[in-house]
Formats: C-alpha cells, structure tokens, sequence
C-alpha cells in the first residue's frame, strides 16, 4: 500500500462574518476586556461560538477527515460555498485553520489561480522566473524548464513583450505553462481550467495526467466539472456545506454527486399557494425537468429528450392565460423561447402544461429555463426566471473528433454526400 | 506507535500560530523570490519613464532644491557650520530611506493580499524584498552624497575634521532602518484590520520628521525644548550620521545606548507579532 502524503483530521474553519469594518475596534476591545481583564466571558461571543447560528458566524469546514496516498489524484467537488476553496487554502498554508490540524509529506505546490504575482509591467521573460519563484520553483528548475515553458505557451515572439500587451488568452496560456511546469510533490489544482479557449483547456487537462500519472506526483483537484474529475482523479472527495458528504472512488462519489445535483436542481414544487413565489395573480405549484433516461441514474446527454412539465395556480377569473417557456445557456444567451397556445379561463384553478425538447437538438452545456406567464400574449403577468436548470452532456459516439462542437444548438438534420464523379486513370 | 508516526510528517497545519515564525532555514531558501522581487521593485518603478532609474538621484535633489531655498533662503533656518546643501542631503537621503521603508513595509498585507491569498511563503519575505531594494537605492542616494562631499572639499574649501567616527555610519543607517522595518511590521499588522490607522499614522510620520534633526542640528535648538527631540530614538542616529560623514553632529554614548536598546526590542517585538498573528490577517484583510 502506498504512503499516505497528506493526512487531513478534523478540519473546521470558522468565519465571522458582518463584523469587520467599522465598529469592529470597538467590538475587539470590548471582547478583549470582558475576557482578559474582566475574567468574564462575553456573552455575544460564546453565544456565537457555541451555536454557530448566530448569523455571525460562519463555519466553512466542520470536522473534516482523510488522507491522500502518494501518487493519488483527489478530486474535491461540492456546490459553490460548500467549503473546496477553504479546504485547499488550508492545505496550501494560506489560511489557519479553526480546529484541527493537516499533516504532510513532501513539497507542496498550489496553483489557486493562474498568474499568481504576475506583474502586467513586466515582460514575459520576467514574469516567468518571477511566477515560478512565488509558486515555489528554483532557479535552477525555472533555467532548465524555460525553453520548454516558452514552448508550451506558444508565445515565443512575444516573450520580452510587457504582459500588459498580451491577449488575455496569450497572458493565461503563459500563466498556466508556468505553473504546468512545476514539480512539487504534492499539486493543489483550484478550478484552474475554468479559463481560456477550449482547446487550451483541453491541453491543459493532457499535461496534469500527464502530472499525476507519470512520476507518481499527488494532486488535489477542485473542479465543477465532473467529467475532468472522473477521468483525472481516482477518489473523490464530495464537500456538502463544509462537511464530508461522501469520500471513495472518483466514480462512485460523481455519480452520487451527479445525481444529487439533479434531483434537487429538475425539480422544484410547492405545496401551499401562499409559500409559491408568485404573486397576487399567478402562484407556481411546481416545475420539472423530466429527462426521458432508461436508467434515472444515467446522466443527461444531448441525445436525451427532456419534457418540462408545469403547474400554477391562476387566481383570476376571466382570463386569457398563456405560458412562455425560455430556454438559457448558462452563459445567459437565450436559445430558444417558445409560446403556448392561449387559454381562457372563466374561474381561478390549476393550470398544467408541458413542453418536450427532443434529443439530439441542444448543444452540450448548462442550461437554464425561464418561464413567463402571460395575460393575452403580451401583458407579463409573472416572470419566474432560473426556475429549474440541467446540464447536458456531451456524446460522440463513434467520432473521431474531440473539440468542442461549435453552434448554439446541435440538431442533427440528414446531410447528404456522395461522390458524383470519378478520375477513372 | 502514535509517537513514531507523528514524527515521519515533513509539516504540520494547525489553528496554533507560533512567535518564532519560519526557520531561517526556509527564509533561505527563498532567497530568489525576494531577489526577484526587488528587481521587480526596480524594473517596474522606472517603466515608461525617460530618465528612468535617474528619478532615484532627481528626486532627492528635487527635494534638496525646496529645502534649500525655503528652510534655507526665507525661513533661515540654521545649519551649524555645515554648507546647508550638503546638511540637507543628508538629512533628505536618511530621512526618505526611514519613511519609504517605513511606509512600504507597513502595507505589506494591503498591497499583497492577492498574492498572499494564494500561495504561501514565508509572509517575511516581502517586507525584507522593502528593505533591500530600499537599501540600494540609499547606497545609490549615499554615493551621491559622498560626491557632493568631495565636491566641496576639493572645491568649496570645507574641511571635515577626519574622525573615527567614520566608521559608524552604516550602523546609524541600518539601526535606522530596523526601527522602520519594526514600525512598519508592527502597523502592517494593525492596519490590516483597522484601515483607518493608516490615515493617522502618515501623518504621524510627517509631524516626526519635523522631531527629528533632518532640516536643522539639535544644537540649534534653545536648551529647555532640546529633550523633546532627544527622545526620539532616531535623533543620535541622524547626529551620528552626520557626524560621521560631515564631521559635525552632536552624539552621547548614552543617547546612542538608548537608540539601540529601543531598536532592538521594538524590531524583536515587532517580529514576534508579526510571526504571530501574520498567518491568520489573510481572513481579515
């Protein structure tokens, strides 16, 4: 069995929050002299502590434990504010923790952004060997590695060029090819694939396997992507506001993740009109996503059809009642918006309605829908934005290629090709 | 069992900060980092500029010129027997070197929480990057001044009487600068949580240069207000300067003991704290 590198036991990080900025001198010497001088303990403060509800408190990480073994790959995933970042500036020596304590072995790296102290003035030259000594390089490693630095980056021409003058997407390709190049033992990797073009990004996915798999380095990864998770990591760590919701095989915990995701984020119902968002006219009663899967635990890909259904409460009488549905990318462009047909209603009641989006139409991503509930076509009667949202994932089949397939949608209409003519020779 | 697996970790993370901060051990190895800092420091200081690193010599004439004609030519003040250029310069390059180590180092987690939110090393690093490019350009400064002092040996009939005292200029310079590294550490850590000390204490810093003998010599100064300024530790240290370079300035082994005493227990203090409580400011700042 491998050596365990990096042993995390009982981890918990308590924030306060609201209380710095004014008055908080105030507030300190009052504490300071309630506790020391006094000898008393401060009521606002233990009440605080002991509760953790106080609403000024604020526990990031609570009682978190494991261990990492050497060459191992975690992947860290979890909803935003669920504790990832924290987790990892802990482990990177950036902030202390509250309770608890982190042992290690080996020289450790963290790569929490891409650029750390670059300095827009400088030239890419200088920015190199300044990067690489802050991200914990030597001198030695950063002469031997620059060629191949500058190489990765593909910005030699511009390489004594102030950075200030670089495209964003040359200063983060050069940003990350420092920090690809580094060589610790252990490798803190934050979400740092979230930039640049596609194909960078999937280079950069090549050189941490690459990473993690060849010389037996140990990488910790957060990542809202579960694909890179799943095909980079081999545990995973699932972090549910600040606690361990499940750690094991990185296979097993996306899954468990996946599917958590999913339900909570298909479906939304409620029981009582008056507890629906909503308004004097329209109240929602629920709205759902449901994918039409073989198996419900399978992820939703571009070849599943997906059928929103919805219900609201009208409370008007006399009425014509339409129902807009909008379809978002989760980059807010919309790509689609489609109308029901109108509805008169004579008496207040439940109305119910659904709309299918075949397979095989929508482009891989995140989604998100949006739904107006109209008043003769025109007049807005409620607005209900981000209601539900799904991902879609990518599939390729047999296709030999892998880059991000371009459009806003990705319906398969026939194309038809055949050769017409021959060169007999 | 537990004893020996304990000690096979390399490091440990835990709530508990420590006075004694990163062994030196570590602080060397990251001798590049701050080097690279302080070119840093140099390189974007004169970019896009067209005198460049000149500023660092213009500057304090710029200055020199001010004092010389307001203090000098209207306020008249005194300057003892010294050429009032040359007692001026000398003051001014001191002067600045306290005030910009001072007032680098004391933003240390304001100007890097960015960097320092994320990656670690030693938090010491960057206000000692301060000190030395700080160092080099009053060496730079220095140098001028000796020029100046040649000039007017040679040319302007000033006769410094030679003296042993020669000998002790760098010590006023670097007891000078540990008594800013130490203010500035110590605020460093106070402004961090509360911003508005930083407003109060610039000005602190002016209305202490006016208490310290950069723009006249103690001796000028009537008998029954002399003590005040004398309590300012930085006083015999701005007198031994002179003394040392100019060959006039008034200095007592007990003044000096005091200016010492005070410099080496703030700079201890200043360091435990900043030991202390620098590895949780990046939550509060």
């Amino acid at each position: 069995m491998a050596e365990v590198v990096i042993d995390v036991q009982h981890l918990s990080k308590l924030y306060r929050l609201g209380t710095i900025g004014t008055g908080s001198f105030r507030q300190d010497l009052q504490h300071w002299w309630s506790t020391k001088v006094r000898k008393k303990n401060d009521a606002f403060f233990q009440a605080g502590n002991a509760t953790g509800a106080a609403g000024e408190d604020l526990w990031a990480l609570q009682d978190v434990s494991f261990d990492v073994k050497k060459g191992e790959a975690l992947g860290i995933i979890g909803d935003n504010g669920s504790g990832k970042s924290t987790l990892l500036k802990i482990i990177s020596r950036i902030v202390r923790p509250t309770q608890g304590a982190v042992y290690g072995t080996g020289k450790v790296s963290s790569l929490l952004e891409v650029g750390t102290g670059f300095n827009n003035e400088l030239t890419g030259r200088e920015n190199i060997f300044l990067s690489g000594y802050i991200l914990g390089m030597t001198r030695d490693e950063i002469k031997r590695k620059f060629d191949e630095i500058v190489a990765f980056s593909g910005i030699e021409r511009f390489i004594d060029t102030p950075v200030k003058r670089y495209s964003s997407g040359m200063y983060v390709r050069l940003a990350f090819a420092v920090a690809a190049h580094l060589e610790p033992d252990i490798l803190i990797v934050d979400e740092v694939l979230a930039v640049g073009d596609t194909d960078f990004q999937k280079k950069c996915l090549g050189k941490m396997r690459e990473i993690s798999q060849s010389d037996g380095r140990t990488v910790l990864f957060v990542s809202h992507s579960m694909q890179a998770v799943n095909s980079l990591c081999d545990k995973a760590l699932w972090l549910q506001k600040g606690k361990v919701q499940q750690w094991g095989t990185a296979a097993e915990v996306v899954n468990k993740y996946v599917s958590s995701i999913q339900k909570h984020r298909l479906k939304q119902e409620w029981q009582l009109a008056e507890e629906a968002p909503g308004n004097d006219f329209i109240r929602m009663k629920s709205v759902k996503i449901i994918p039409h899967l073989e198996n419900p635990t399978d992820a939703i890909d571009i070849r599943t059809p997906l059928t929103i259904r919805f219900q609201y409460w009208n409370m008007q009488e006399d009425i014509n009642i339409s129902t807009r549905i909008l379809l978002f990318s989760f980059s807010g462009e919309c790509i689609f918006n489609v109308l029901s047909p109108s509805v008169r209603c004579y008496k207040p009641g439940v109305l119910e309605g659904e709309c299918t989006i075949p397979g095989n139409f929508l482009n891989d991503g995140s989604y998100y829908i949006c739904m107006n509930i109209l008043k003769d076509t025109a007049i807005h009667l409620l607005d209900f934005n981000e209601c539900v949202s799904f991902d879609m994932e990518d599939y390729r089949g047999d296709l030999q290629w892998y880059g991000k397939w371009w459009g806003a949608v990705r319906p398969q209409f026939p194309v038809y090709l055949e050769q017409t003519e021959m060169v007999l020779s | 069992m537990i004893a020996a697996e304990k000690k096979r970790w390399e490091w440990e993370i835990n709530s508990k900060t420590s006075y004694r901060g990163a062994p030196l051990l570590e602080l060397w190895s990251y001798r590049h980092l701050l080097a690279s800092f302080v070119r840093r420091d140099f390189l974007i200081n004169y970019q896009q500029t067209i005198l460049g690193p000149l500023w660092m010599l213009l500057q304090p004439t710029l200055t020199l010129f001010t004092y010389v004609l307001v203090f000098g030519r209207l306020v008249g003040l005194s300057t003892g027997t010294l050429p009032s250029v040359l007692f001026y310069f000398s003051g001014i390059i001191l002067w600045n070197f306290f005030n910009d180590c001072f007032s680098g180092t004391s933003s240390t987690f304001r100007d890097n929480a960015h960097i320092f939110s994320k990656v670690y090393f030693p938090r010491l690093i960057v206000p000692a990057s301060v000190m030395c490019t700080q160092l080099i350009r009053f060496g730079i400064q220095l140098f001028l001044l000796l020029l100046m002092v040649w000039y007017f040996v040679q040319f302007k009939d000033f006769n410094p009487a030679p003296n042993a005292w020669f000998f002790a200029f760098p010590v006023a310079v670097l007891a000078v600068g540990a008594i800013s590294l130490g203010m500035g550490l110590t605020l460093s850590v106070i402004t961090a949580k509360y911003r508005d000390l930083a407003g109060f204490v610039s000005l602190g810093i002016r209305l202490l240069m006016f208490g310290t003998p950069v723009i006249y010599p103690v001796t000028s100064l009537p008998e029954n207000v002399r003590w005040i300024v004398q309590l300012n530790p930085l006083t015999p240290l701005f007198e031994l300067f002179r003394l040392s370079l100019l060959g006039e300035g008034v200095v007592s082994y007990n003044q000096l003991a005091y200016s010492f005493l005070f410099t080496v227990v703030l700079l201890t203090g200043a360091l435990l704290l900043f030991n202390k409580k620098g590895d949780n400011l990046i939550d509060i700042v």
